[in-house]
């Protein structure tokens, strides 16, 4: 049978060449030739004994097996084929005409019922894949085909000069040949044909397995089957049983192919030991016997099967899932993540290879929380520890970027760290599952990005000071001329031999103090200056204010315009780097002066107001009574390049509200009722 | 240096600055008298006390230039000597203009200060002799009666007494009495004193009738 398997699958292979003749023409040869064999195989194991006849007829399963793998168009031609080879052997036993038409018919008809109902009911292989489709074989071809065929079946009987009496006993005798078939010779044969390889398909040890199983099948079989002594001593039902945990183990091992193996093998040595020698089988007619051993037969053979399906079924779930696990492990890895879920019954952890690989976790390890924390860069510890510890005890939604060091070097990765809880149908959380993806890219460009905004706001903050520069100067200028005037006054003093001490002591004391103070004007400047990384740390806005304000001092005089300080009490500190929060104060208050470029002297106000906001954040605002925005574009003036001013390059504002939000903040621009703009500086209240 | 009772007025709102100069200047044996407030220093300013001003060219209340417009106004002419941090070329012209002594650039050489002090020193000395000179001439003159002081302005015109009389409506004898006392009075021997003393007073010489 198996060696007609490639030409068939060949044949119905979806991408065979269509209308290859030979292959066609062969084919039902092949089949017709299997037909006749079986024919002669079943007649020989009646010619053997005089006890028992075969149990079941082959040519059936061949012709059944063989529609199966045939594509439907062409069943006429297999039917045509066997027609002769039926005729020949049947002849040969010199059966009757009208007889032989009417066993080829129900044995036609019988392998049809099969193979259209497998087809369409089973759709496709593997056939014994699962309890459902194992089940529905079986009631199908074991009972309902044959026993609907057995009705015309038992007239070959009856036509070869049997009593019409006896119709019920040939009915049955017809059936249980049919069935036996189905159940033993045909799943194995199916199994071979179907062209699935077999999920347990494995190494050289599972073929030697296979074939130790067999022989010790055989042997126990053998032994079972054997002979009156043990129906005289009535341990019968006990060597009956002996070969069931072979037959077991067989399914559990090999699945479906096992178990449909293992029934064949019972079979086959069954038959063999009866018609050798006495056994449990040939004690009545050769009838009764051989209906004995077909009951047997098929009473072992059902369940065996349906075990095999069920192991099959598990074993593919089983692969199946794993599969699956693989499927989404690959696509993870392609894709740069990392999947991982926490079981919070078990506080297991479990990651895949591609997350190990992330992390730089050694491969094969047990995992817990703490060990793949232990991966974040030393700086991030703190707050992914926080993060996700906290999202696991609460069962929250988790969202983080963090570094993982690679190497020694103290080159890192960006990883982003996604996590959403798991919930039952109660609600409680079971698990947490997550992804690590590789951020670095696009933290590298975020970076390269950040340094040009950097660069720009730095020339930005140059361009503002040198508009200051005389202005600063002059801040420069007061202590360097209180400390030269002091020092000539001291040498005069000392020319003159002057004896007061503590004229000299006050006069270095106004040194000290001035020195101080331009010490600290070169601080400021320095500061908005250089091309530091921007800090986070804890800003007074207050602080930053006055502070900018004494750099502007000399600016604000000579423009001849007062400032209104209006400070609230308990103002959050705001986080942030310093600098650029300065570069933002001084583009407002440089804005405020320039508006007030042509406004009358006693008008030149800026009214300056940090204060708590609602919302508990920091409002800052500072008023003007200068020109105002320009009506109906009120909106464009934080748009790059756009500008009022005749020599202004149309950057500070949108510079500005680029760091404002960098800060978590808000920058915006209103007219005045009165006269004036206001710009208002917002940021959220402090995270603790 | 001035004389002892010459002093110098520094104006500037950074007391820094202003102690220091101020220190310095007493050191250097000047008289100072300080402010920190443009608004003190004018309210506070007596024009008779001879000195100069030192003032600070950017103050927040008025700025320099504003001071020394309202020393003009009031009709003083202090010498003003003026410090800024910035070499600023309009400021400085205008302070120039309007007749400052210096205006020196922060932080300043004493030196260049002292040397300033000086030139202010002789400025102020100078235009209070002019002062006083005018003022005695002045009250010189106040003493004239009406037709001694019309007789005058006819001998600077370098009329005769005859000339003089006629154009008065009177004799000759009774113009050289009224000369006489005139001369007197206003303290001059020549007529050449006379119309120097004339001049500064700024007085015009009459017209002679058209022949």
């Amino acid at each position: 049978m198996a060696s007609l398997a490639p030409d068939i699958a060949i044949a119905n292979h979806p991408r065979a060449p269509r209308g290859d003749f030979a292959k066609i023409i062969r084919n039902p040869f092949v089949v017709a030739t299997a037909y006749y064999l079986g024919a002669e195989a079943a007649f020989l194991v009646g010619t053997l004994s005089d006890k028992i006849f075969a149990p079941f007829w082959p040519p059936n399963v061949v012709l059944f097996c063989a529609l199966l793998i045939t594509d439907p168009r062409r069943w006429w031609l297999l039917i045509l084929a066997t027609l002769p080879a039926h005729a020949a052997a049947e002849l040969r036993i010199g059966m009757p005409i009208l007889q032989l038409f009417v066993a080829f018919a129900t044995n036609c008809s019988v392998a049809l019922i099969n193979a259209l109902a497998v087809r369409h009911l089973l759709v496709e292989p593997p056939w014994f894949g699962s309890i459902r489709k194992a089940t529905t074989y079986i009631i199908v071809t074991a009972f309902l085909s044959p026993s609907l065929c057995a009705l015309g079946g038992a007239f070959v009987q009856i036509l070869g000069g049997g009593s019409f009496e006896q119709y019920g006993v040939y009915w049955a005798r017809w059936y249980a040949s049919n069935a036996l078939g189905s159940l033993t010779l045909a799943p194995i044969a199916m199994i071979c044909l179907e062209g699935v390889k077999s999920q347990l398909a494995a190494p050289a040890f599972r073929h030697l397995e296979a074939a130790l199983g067999v022989a010790i099948l055989v042997v126990v079989s053998a032994f079972a089957f054997e002979d009156l002594p043990a129906v005289a001593t009535g341990y019968v039902p006990s060597l009956l049983y002996l070969p069931l945990p072979i037959i077991i183990w067989a399914a559990v091992r090999f699945g479906a192919k096992g178990a449909s193996g293992a029934v064949l093998v019972v079979s086959v040595v069954l038959i063999w030991r009866t018609l050798n020698s006495p056994s449990l089988f040939n004690v009545g007619t050769p009838e009764a016997n051989v209906f004995a051993m077909q009951l047997f037969l098929i009473g072992l053979s059902t369940p065996i099967l349906l075990l095999g399906a069920a192991i099959e079924e598990a074993r593919r779930a089983e692969t199946t899932i794993r599969e699956r696990e693989e499927r989404i492990s690959f696509a993870a890895a392609t894709s740069g993540v990392g999947l991982w879920q926490y079981e919070f019954a078990t506080s297991s952890l479990w990651v895949t290879e591609s997350c190990r690989a992330l992390l730089g976790l050694p491969a094969e390890t047990v995992l817990d929380l703490n060990a793949l924390l232990s991966r974040a860069h030393p700086n991030d510890y703190q707050t992914v520890n926080a993060a996700l510890k906290s999202a696991v005890r609460r069962a929250t939604a988790l969202e983080i970027e963090f570094r993982v060091q690679i190497g020694a070097e103290g080159d890192h990765r960006w990883l982003s760290a996604r996590a959403q809880p798991v919930f039952d149908k109660d609600g409680t959380p079971t698990a947490m599952t997550g992804v690590f993806s590789d951020v670095s890219s696009r933290k590298a460009t975020e970076a390269e990005a950040d340094l040009q905004r950097q660069e720009i706001a730095h020339l930005m903050r140059v361009s503002t000071l040198g508009e200051l520069s005389g202005g600063l100067a002059h801040e420069l200028t007061q202590p360097l001329t209180a400390i030269l005037s002091n020092a000539q006054a001291g040498k005069i003093l000392l020319d003159q031999g002057h004896k007061r001490v503590a004229d000299f002591g006050e006069i270095f004391d106004d040194i000290i103090a001035e020195d101080v103070r331009a010490g600290a004007v070169i601080h400021r400047l320095r500061g908005l200056l250089r091309k530091d990384e921007a800090k986070d740390e804890a800003v007074d806005m207050v602080g930053l204010v006055l502070s900018t304000q004494a750099l502007m001092h000399s600016e604000l005089v000579t423009r001849g315009i007062c400032v209104s300080n209006d400070f609230g009490s308990n103002i959050p500190a705001v986080r942030g780097d310093a600098v650029q929060l300065q570069q933002i104060l001084l583009n407002i208050f440089m804005n405020a002066m320039d508006a007030m470029e042509n406004a009358a002297p006693e008008r030149r106000t800026i009214f300056v107001a940090v204060d708590r906001s609602k919302d508990g954040g920091i409002e800052l605002r500072v008023a003007d009574c200068g020109v105002g925005l320009p009506p109906s574009r009120e909106k464009m003036v934080f748009e790059p390049f756009f500008t009022t001013k005749k020599h202004g390059l149309g950057l500070g504002l949108s510079i500005c509200a680029s760091l404002a939000k960098r800060h978590g903040g808000t920058l915006s621009l209103q007219n005045n009722v009165s006269a004036g703009a206001t710009a208002i500086l917002r940021f959220p209240p402090p995270v603790d | 240096m001035a004389d002892a009772c010459f002093t110098t007025f520094l104006v500037d709102d950074d007391p820094a600055v202003l102690r220091s100069i101020t220190r310095l200047l007493s050191a250097a044996g000047y008289k100072t008298k300080s402010f920190s407030s443009p608004q003190n220093f004018l309210v506070a300013h007596d024009p008779s006390v001879p000195g100069c001003a030192i003032i600070d060219l950017a103050m927040a209340e008025l700025d320099g230039l504003g001071v020394q417009q309202e020393l003009i106004k009031s009709g003083s002419n202090r010498p003003i000597i003026f410090l800024t941090g910035r070499g600023d070329v309009s400021s400085t012209v205008k302070a120039m203009k309007a007749g400052a002594v210096d205006f020196l650039t922060k932080p300043v050489e004493r030196e260049a200060l002292f040397s300033a002090l000086e030139r202010a020193a002789e400025l102020d000395t100078l235009s209070r002799q002019k002062r006083r000179e005018t003022a005695s001439i002045a009250e010189r003159l106040d003493t004239l009666t009406h037709r001694e002081r019309q007789v005058l302005e006819h001998v600077i015109s370098g009329r005769l007494n005859k000339q003089i009389a006629a154009s008065l409506g009177t004799v000759e004898k009774t113009v050289k009495v009224h000369r006489g006392r005139m001369m007197a009075k206003l303290g001059v021997r020549s007529v050449a004193d006379l119309v120097r003393l004339a001049e500064k007073a700024a007085i015009e010489p009459a017209q002679a009738p058209s022949a």
